[in-house]
């Protein structure tokens, strides 16, 4: 094993295969740690380790966050995307249509065996009779008939058939919800 | 009693009155103090001893949605029978009010008794049964039935067909946000069927089994009571509790369905409340999961 040290310590040069592998084998013999930081503090071109605490904040800045923030004020509404901020007091009405986690109009369209075409509404609280009234007289408005209209008051949902998924958005959005 | 609870509505009006104007968002309208209840009050022999004079006032920490009203309830305490009106809370009505939903209320309790289940069912077949190997008789010639093993699940003592086979696995898993809703619903359901109470703490003046078990036959706590703390459970409480088998402390971590569906009343500390509005109304603000939620984010609660 001196033998290799000695070997390496006349062999090294600037970044010669030898050198490198002269440390490799000196740190698995804890004997041979004094003259290991030798010759690594000797090296002319080993830079050496340096520890920043830093640069952190960079890694920081990567680590997403869980919660969806909430929007900010707006000067004017519809924004340029065509979002609008549901009202401050909640309409006077006896129900009410609550705002989905990403802040939209919780109307959706659904479709099932390929063609039966169906509009949902959810997260209606209050009385959801009365909204199925309302929602009932403006599709009879807007189609000429009244369509068949399902309500589920276990899952605060109205299902609709057809697609009127814009007509409706657009007429809660106008309430104020 | 209902002097100290006139009082209580007195003291909540101001502090709600205070709130409005610092500007805290949500509050419901200050009830005002009924004539009636007055004279009721004063006709009251004498006040109920109370530990203190504060009463405990307890504010939702989450902004409650403008359309909806907190839910109240009153916080007791155990340091002494009477001190059953020590204070009112605010509770979320996102997470004491919700949709009671027996559905979900019903998959949670069954994913609970599943998910972790082992059947431990297993048959032999045909081929485990010892023996049969041989041929029992000929083919043809002995004017019986023809058979080629005694194992074969015809005969008595042979193999089982389409029998359990070996341990089975019932494990699955419920969506998160169908778990959590679980939880609210439960919630919901104690506090609407008053089973639901709320205390400043689990400090009692004495380590007496006796005294426990007094305290919940004498507030009608039921049958079976099971107290949730999310901070460390006090000595006196626990030494309690050890030894009553209606009686159950459970960490804040670990409540869940079957517990609360199994105990007729639920006990909550009020840190417990806080700790359980920020983690169960957390789901209702967060995006789907990017990668597992124990692996870091920026504002994991």
């Amino acid at each position: 094993m001196a033998a290799t040290v000695a070997l390496a310590g006349l062999r090294r040069r600037p970044g010669s295969v030898w050198g490198v592998g002269a440390r490799r084998l000196l740190q698995v013999t804890p004997q041979q740690n004094p003259s290991r930081d030798k010759t690594e503090t000797h090296h002319p071109h080993y830079p050496g380790i340096v520890e920043s605490t830093e640069e952190y904040k960079f890694v920081e800045r990567l680590i997403p966050p869980t919660r969806i923030p909430a929007p900010p004020k707006h000067a004017q509404y519809p924004t340029p995307s065509g979002w609008r901020a549901p009202s401050d007091t909640p309409p006077a009405l006896p129900y009410f249509v609550r705002r989905s986690r990403m802040h939209n109009v919780p109307v959706y369209k659904d479709i099932t065996s390929g063609n039966r075409r169906m509009t949902v509404i959810r997260k209606i609280e209050g009385d959801i009779w009365a909204l199925e009234e309302e929602v009932k007289e403006f599709l009879t408005q807007l189609a000429g008939k009244p369509p068949p209209i399902q309500v589920n008051e276990i899952t605060c949902s109205i299902r609709i058939k057809g697609y009127f998924d814009n007509e409706l958005k657009e007429w809660l959005l106008n309430k104020g919800f | 009693m209902i002097r100290a609870g006139s009082r209580l509505w007195g003291r909540g009006a101001a502090a709600r009155a205070l709130s409005t104007v610092s500007g805290q968002p949500g509050r419901p309208e200050a009830p005002a103090t009924s004539p009636r209840l007055q004279d009721a009050a004063s006709q009251a022999e004498k006040p109920p001893p109370m530990t203190s004079s504060a009463p405990v006032l307890r504010d939702c920490r989450l902004a409650i949605p403008s359309h909806r009203t907190a839910m109240q309830a009153w916080v007791e305490s155990l340091r002494h029978y009477d001190d059953r009106h020590v204070g009112l809370a605010d509770l979320h009505p996102d997470v004491f009010a919700v949709m009671p939903r027996v559905d979900i209320l019903h998959s949670v309790a069954v994913w609970q008794r599943n998910y972790k289940r082992i059947s431990y069912a297993k048959v032999k077949t045909r081929a485990e049964v010892r023996g049969g190997g041989k041929k029992p008789w000929a083919q043809k010639g002995s004017g019986r039935a023809r058979h080629g093993s005694i194992r074969s699940p015809l005969w008595r003592g042979g193999g089982i067909i389409h029998g359990p086979r070996g341990p089975t696995s019932y494990y699955y898993m419920l969506p998160m946000k169908v778990r959590v809703l679980g939880l609210k619903v439960a919630l919901t359901a104690k506090l609407m069927q008053d089973n639901l109470h709320i205390v400043d703490g689990l400090d009692m003046p004495t380590c007496d089994p006796q005294y426990l078990a007094d305290l919940a036959q004498y507030r009608h706590w039921g049958q079976s009571v099971l107290i949730v703390d999310v901070n460390k459970m006090p000595e006196n409480i626990m030494k309690a509790a050890a030894s009553l088998k209606t009686i159950t402390l459970v960490p804040a971590l670990g409540l869940n369905v079957h517990s609360m569906l199994k105990h007729e009343t639920l006990v909550l500390t009020l840190d417990t409340l806080a700790f359980l509005e920020e983690k169960l109304l957390w789901h209702d603000s967060r995006y789907t999961a990017l990668y597992p939620f124990r692996l870091p984010y920026s504002d994991f609660p």
